[in-house]
C-alpha cells in the first residue's frame, strides 16, 4: 500500500494490481465505513474487500472491548480499542498457543488485519470530521482523510443500533447526511467472507447509482421534475438495498438516513 | 491561492486536493485556504470544480478540527459566496445540496456573531436572504434536497428556541435564544422563536402527513433527538407528533423488496429515536406512553414481517384450508373445508415429511427451525386457537393413517446412529459477540475418529451399510429402556434435586414486604418466592392424588414403616426437611412456612375428602422437624420457642417431645420457658402447655424447681394435688379443666 495523500484521482499512477486487487477507475467514489462488534472479523473482512476495490473505507467496532476467543469460552482474550495493534495481538497469541490460534483461524485473521490497518478502532471514540491524516498507511485511507463517510455498513443489528443511537446522541453537529445500513452477518470466518462479498456488491450498486447522479449536471433534476427527479442517489438507496436483498436473501438488511 | 485557468479540470482537482491535504494536516490554514477556494465555485467554472468547492466549503464551516472562533471567521468569509450560490437560478443539484448543508452549519455561528456584533447588518441580511431562499426551495424540491432543507430548518429551530442548558458545546449546537442580549437591534427573541415554531411545524409536517417517503421520514426523525433533549419548548410537540405517526402505514400496500426496506427502515428509525429518548430521560412523564408505543410498534412489526416472510405456520394446502381459516376468523365457523391428507408414497420419508400437510413446495422447504422458539410457540398457540376442531381432527386422522401405513410397510431398520458422528450439526444459536471460530470437523477428521474409536461401536450390518450410506434412510431413535419403579423413583429424585438447585444462587429478598394478607405469595424471583413455590408443589401439587400409595402403606405398615411413600410430594418434603436441617437456626422460618402450608392442606383434605381416603401430613412432619433439631439445641437457642409459637397447631405428641428435653438438665430451662411462652402468648394452647409443664414436674426431678414456679402461678393447686402420688412417678397426665 502506498501512502500517498492524493485522493480520488490518481490518474497517472494507477496502484499496482495485486492479489484480489481491482484496477482503480478513478471515477467518483462513495466513502464507506464498516462496523462490527470488535473491528476484527466481519468489519475487517469488508474493509479489506472494499479497499481492494479501491473504495475509500474505514472501519470500527461498537463493543466496549475487543474480545477474541480464548482457550475456553470463559477465558476470552480481551484488548483495549485504539490501544492495541493487530500486530501485537498476533504476536501475543502466537506466543501463547500457536496451535490453538492457528487452528481456530485467529492468527490468520489477525495476520490479514495487520496488513489492513494498525489496530481496532472504537466507533464511539471516533470524532467524525477530524482529519485522519495519521492513518495514511491504512488500506482504503485514500479519500477518507476528511474523517467522514457517505455510507456506514454495520454487520450486526445491535451494531446498527449502537451506531444510530450514538449519532442521535452526538446531535448531528456536522450537518452531513449518512446512510447507515445493517447487513446481518454471523460472526465466523466463512460467513464473514460471504458477507464481505455481499457488502462489496452493495457498495458497487450504491456507487453506480451515485455516479449516475453526478453525471446529471445541472438543476434539471428538480426544475424539470417528473420521472428524472426520481432517480437521485439518496432516493434510490432503499430500492438498491431491496434489489440487493433479493440477491443476498441470507444477509438481512436494515437502513436509515442519519446525520453526522 | 489562485488556480491557473489553463489547467484541465482533473489537474485542477488534483491541485485542490493537495491544498485540502495541507489544511487537514494543519488546521491553521483553513481560513486562508477557504478564501482562496471561494472563487472556484463561481458560475464560470466547470461543474466538477464547483461541486468540489461547495463540498469543501461545507466541510470547512463544519470541521471540528478548527476552534469555533476561527470557524466563525471562515463562516463570515463564506457567507457572501453561499448567498450568491443559493440565489443562482438552475444551480447544479449536487452543488446546491452542499450549499444548503453549509448554510446549516453557518447559521448558528452567524446568529452568535450577530448577537455580539449588532452593527453587522450586512451579514444578518445575507443570512436572512439565504434562509428565505432555502425555505422557498424546501417546498418543491426533490427529496435529496428536501432532507438538506430539513436539516437547515433543524439548525434554525435549535438556534432560535430557549435551551435547557444541556447542550453539547460543539459546532454551534449550543447557540440558542439564551445568548441574545436584551434589546438587540437586529434579533428579536419573540420573533425568532415564532419563526422557529413555524419551522418546527413544517419539519414535523412530514410525520403528521404520515408520509411514506422513508428518506424524508428518517432524515426528519434523525434530526429530532437533540431538539427534544435540549429545547424543552419543542419536546412535547415533537413527541406527540411521533407518537401519532404510524411508520407501518406502507405495510398495507403490496410488499415489494423496496417497500419492505422502507417499512422496516421507518419503523426501526422511529423505534430507535424513542428508545434513545426514553433512555436519556427516564423520568419524563411521556416515558410510559413512549414505552407503550414502542411495544405496540414491535408487535405490529413482527406480525407484519413474520406473516409476510414466514407465510403461515399452520399446515394446510394453500388454497382450501387457508380460505377456511379466514372464514372461520370472520365469524362463520360452520363452513369448514375438508382437508385432504395425501398418503405418503412408497420409499423412505423424513420425519418432517410425515407431518407435512401442504403440497406447496415452497412451504415444504421452509425450515421451521429458523423461527425463534418463542415466536414459534406464539404462532402455534394462535394457530391452534383459530383452527376449527373438525379440521384439526381430520389432519390428525390423516397423519395417523400415514403412520399406520408406514408401520404396515415394515420399515427397513436403519443402521443405528453412530454416537461419534451425531453431534455434527453445529448448534445454530450464537447471538454472542464471541465469534465461533471452531470449524465443524471435516470428513477426514471424522473418519480418523472412527478409526480410533474403541470397540463399543454399534453392530453394523455389513451388507446394508453400503445401501444405507447411499440412501440415507429415516432415522428412528431406539426405544428408551423400560422404566421400573426404582429407576423412576431415582429419576424423580433427580428432578427434585434440580428443583432445589437454584436456591443457593437466588438472592435473599432484599426488603421485607409488609403488604399483609393481600400480597402474592411468589411474585418475584428471589429465594423466598422460590421456596414458596417448592412448598406449594409439595403440599398442594399432588394433594388428594396420593391416596392409593398411602393405603398400601397402611395395609402392611409394619413392613414399610421406614419406607417413605415415594410420591413426588414426599420426595420434595424430604428434600425440604434436609434443606431446613442443614441450617435450622436460620431456616426456621422456612420450616414454619412449610408447616403452615401443610396444615392448610390438611384442613382442606379434612373438609373435602373422606376419612379413609385422605392422608394428612402436618403432624407427621412437625414431629419430624422437631425431632430433627431437638438434639442439637443449646440452652441459648431461641429457635424452639419461635418454632412452637409460630407453627399453626400444637399437639400433645409435639409437646411430649419438648418435655423430653428436660432429660438434659442444661436444656430444662429452655423447654420450660418455651412452654411458658406458649402459656402466655398462645391462649388456645395454654392448657396443653400447662399439662406438659405438669408432666415435667411429675417426671423430672431436676426440673421441679422451675416447673413448680410457673405452675404455682398458672395452675395453683396442682403441685399440692400431685404431692401425695408424686413419688409413685405416675406419668399419666391429668387433664385438669379441659
Amino acid at each position: 500500500m502506498d501512502g500517498t495523500n492524493a485522493t480520488e484521482a490518481p490518474v497517472e499512477a494507477p496502484p499496482q494490481v495485486v492479489n484480489g486487487e481491482q484496477k482503480d477507475d478513478a471515477g467518483f467514489k462513495l466513502k464507506f465505513c464498516t462496523v462490527c462488534a470488535s473491528n476484527q472479523n466481519r468489519s475487517m473482512e469488508a474493509h479489506l474487500r472494499l479497499s481492494q476495490a479501491n473504495y475509500p473505507v474505514i472501519s470500527f467496532g461498537t463493543g466496549s472491548l475487543v474480545r477474541l476467543p480464548g482457550p475456553t469460552i470463559t477465558q476470552p482474550n480481551v484488548y483495549q480499542f485504539n490501544k492495541t495493534s493487530y500486530d501485537s495481538m498476533y504476536k501475543e497469541l502466537e506466543a501463547k498457543d500457536p496451535r490453538l490460534y492457528r487452528a481456530n483461524g485467529l492468527l490468520n485473521m489477525l495476520g490479514r488485519n495487520r496488513n489492513v490497518k494498525w489496530g481496532p478502532e472504537r466507533w464511539q471514540d471516533w470524532q467524525v470530521g477530524m482529519p485522519r491524516t495519521t492513518h495514511a498507511t491504512d488500506r482504503g485511507s485514500e479519500g477518507t482523510e476528511g474523517g467522514f463517510v457517505d455510507v456506514v455498513i454495520t454487520c450486526e443489528e445491535r451494531c446498527w443500533d449502537a451506531v444510530v443511537d450514538d449519532l442521535l446522541n452526538r446531535g448531528s453537529p456536522l450537518n452531513r447526511p449518512v446512510h447507515v445500513i445493517n447487513v446481518d452477518i454471523r460472526d465466523n470466518h466463512e460467513e464473514a467472507a460471504i458477507g464481505g462479498s455481499g457488502i462489496l456488491d452493495l457498495a458497487n450498486s450504491l456507487n453506480a447509482a451515485a455516479r449516475e447522479e453526478r453525471e446529471k449536471v445541472g438543476a434539471a433534476a428538480w426544475d424539470a421534475g417528473g420521472a428524472a427527479s426520481r432517480s437521485s442517489f439518496d432516493e434510490r438507496v432503499p430500492e438498491i438495498i431491496g434489489e440487493w436483498q433479493e440477491r443476498w436473501p441470507h444477509l438481512p438488511a436494515t437502513w436509515t438516513l442519519a446525520w453526522f | 491561492m489562485s488556480t491557473p485557468v489553463k489547467l484541465s479540470t482533473a489537474d485542477q482537482l488534483k491541485q485542490l486536493q493537495q491544498a485540502r491535504g495541507v489544511v487537514l494536516k494543519d488546521p491553521a490554514y483553513w481560513s486562508s485556504v477557504v478564501a482562496g477556494i471561494l472563487p472556484i465555485v463561481g458560475p464560470q467554472n466547470d461543474v466538477e470544480l464547483r461541486r468540489w468547492g461547495a463540498d469543501f466549503i461545507a466541510e470547512a464551516v463544519a470541521t471540528p478540527a478548527v476552534p469555533l472562533r476561527a470557524r466563525e471567521d471562515v463562516c463570515m468569509k463564506a457567507l457572501g459566496t453561499l448567498r450568491m450560490l443559493v440565489e443562482e437560478q438552475g444551480l447544479d443539484t449536487v452543488v446546491l445540496k452542499s450549499v444548503i448543508l453549509a448554510a446549516a452549519s453557518v447559521y448558528p455561528l452567524v446568529v452568535r456573531w450577530i448577537a455580539g456584533n449588532a452593527h453587522d447588518r450586512d451579514s444578518w441580511e445575507s443570512i436572512q436572504a439565504i434562509k428565505t431562499r432555502i425555505l422557498r426551495i424546501w417546498e418543491g424540491a426533490p427529496p435529496p434536497l428536501r432532507i438538506c432543507c430539513i436539516k437547515f430548518g433543524q439548525r434554525v429551530v435549535l438556534a432560535q428556541t430557549a435551551s435547557n442548558g444541556m447542550d453539547v458545546k460543539q459546532s454551534g449546537l449550543d447557540v440558542s435564544l439564551s445568548i441574545i442580549p436584551p434589546n438587540h437591534p437586529l434579533l428579536d427573541p419573540r420573533q425568532l422563536e415564532a419563526e422557529a415554531t413555524g419551522l418546527l411545524d413544517r419539519m414535523l409536517g412530514i410525520l403528521q402527513d404520515n408520509s411514506s417517503d422513508a428518506l424524508l421520514v428518517d432524515a426528519t426523525l434523525n434530526t429530532l433527538s437533540v431538539l427534544v433533549r435540549t429545547r424543552p419548548t419543542t419536546s412535547a410537540r415533537i413527541l406527540n407528533t411521533i407518537l401519532n405517526f404510524n411508520p407501518l402505514k406502507l405495510a398495507n400496500s403490496p410488499m415489494t423488496p423496496k417497500t419492505k426496506v422502507l417499512v422496516k427502515s421507518m419503523e426501526k428509525t422511529t423505534r430507535m429515536l424513542l428508545i434513545h429518548l426514553s433512555k436519556r430521560d427516564p423520568h419524563n412523564p411521556m416515558t410510559p406512553r413512549i414505552q407503550q408505543y414502542v411495544e405496540r410498534l414491535m408487535r405490529s412489526r413482527s406480525e407484519i414481517f413474520d406473516e409476510a416472510n414466514r407465510k403461515r405456520a399452520m399446515p394446510g394446502p394453500p388454497d382450501g384450508t387457508q380460505a377456511a381459516v379466514k372464514r372461520q376468523k370472520t365469524g362463520e365457523p360452520q363452513v369448514v373445508a375438508r382437508i385432504i391428507v395425501p398418503p405418503l408414497g412408497p420409499g423412505t420419508h423424513s420425519l418432517a415429511a410425515l407431518f407435512t400437510l401442504t403440497d406447496n413446495l415452497g412451504l415444504q422447504g421452509f425450515d421451521a427451525t429458523a423461527v425463534p422458539a418463542a415466536l414459534a410457540a406464539r404462532v402455534s398457540v394462535t394457530a391452534l386457537a383459530s383452527v376449527p376442531s373438525e379440521l384439526l381432527g381430520q389432519a390428525i386422522a390423516g397423519i395417523q393413517n400415514r403412520m399406520v401405513e408406514l408401520a404396515a410397510a415394515a420399515p427397513i431398520q436403519p443402521p443405528p446412529l453412530n454416537a461419534e458422528t451425531s453431534p455434527l450439526d453445529v448448534e445454530d444459536d450464537d447471538d454472542e459477540y464471541e465469534p465461533d471460530f471452531y470449524a465443524a470437523e471435516d470428513t477426514e477428521q471424522i473418519l480418523n475418529k472412527l478409526d480410533n474409536a474403541p470397540a463399543e461401536q454399534p453392530p453394523v450390518q455389513e451388507p446394508e451399510t453400503v445401501n444405507a450410506l447411499a440412501t440415507l434412510g429415516t432415522f428412528k431413535l431406539p426405544p428408551p429402556p423400560l422404566l421400573d419403579p426404582d429407576v423412576a423413583a431415582r429419576l424423580s429424585q433427580g428432578a427434585v434435586t434440580r428443583v432445589f438447585a437454584p436456591l443457593p444462587t437466588l438472592e435473599d429478598s432484599s426488603r421485607k414486604h409488609k403488604s399483609g394478607i393481600n400480597r402474592l405469595a411468589a411474585s418475584s424471583f428471589d429465594r423466598d418466592s422460590w421456596l414458596t413455590v417448592i412448598i406449594r408443589i409439595a403440599t398442594r401439587g399432588t394433594a388428594g392424588l396420593e391416596d392409593d400409595a398411602s393405603t398400601i402403606k397402611e395395609e402392611d405398615s409394619s413392613a414399610l414403616t421406614h419406607k417413605e411413600n415415594p410420591s413426588l410430594s414426599n420426595s420434595i418434603r424430604e428434600a425440604l426437611f434436609r434443606h431446613v436441617m442443614e441450617d435450622f437456626r436460620r431456616r426456621i422460618d422456612v420450616a414454619v412456612a412449610w408447616l403452615c402450608e401443610e396444615w392448610y392442606a390438611d384442613q382442606l383434605a379434612k373438609r373435602n375428602l373422606s376419612e379413609d381416603n385422605r392422608s394428612l401430613h402436618y403432624e407427621r412432619w412437625a414431629v419430624k422437624l422437631l425431632d430433627g433439631f431437638l438434639p442439637y439445641l443449646t440452652p441459648q437457642d431461641k429457635v424452639l420457642t419461635r418454632f412452637l409459637a409460630e407453627i399453626p397447631e400444637l399437639s400433645r405428641e409435639l409437646l411430649g417431645k419438648v418435655k423430653d428435653l428436660c432429660r438434659d438438665p442444661a436444656t430444662v430451662s429452655l423447654a420450660v420457658t418455651s412452654l411458658l411462652y406458649l402459656v402466655m402468648m398462645r391462649p388456645p394452647a395454654r392448657e396443653l402447655a400447662l399439662d406438659t409443664v405438669g408432666e415435667i414436674w411429675v417426671e423430672y426431678e431436676d426440673a421441679r424447681p422451675m416447673a413448680s414456679k410457673y405452675l404455682a402461678k398458672w395452675r395453683p393447686g396442682f403441685i399440692e394435688s400431685q404431692a401425695p402420688g408424686a413419688d409413685g412417678a405416675v406419668p399419666v397426665p391429668k387433664p385438669i379443666a379441659a
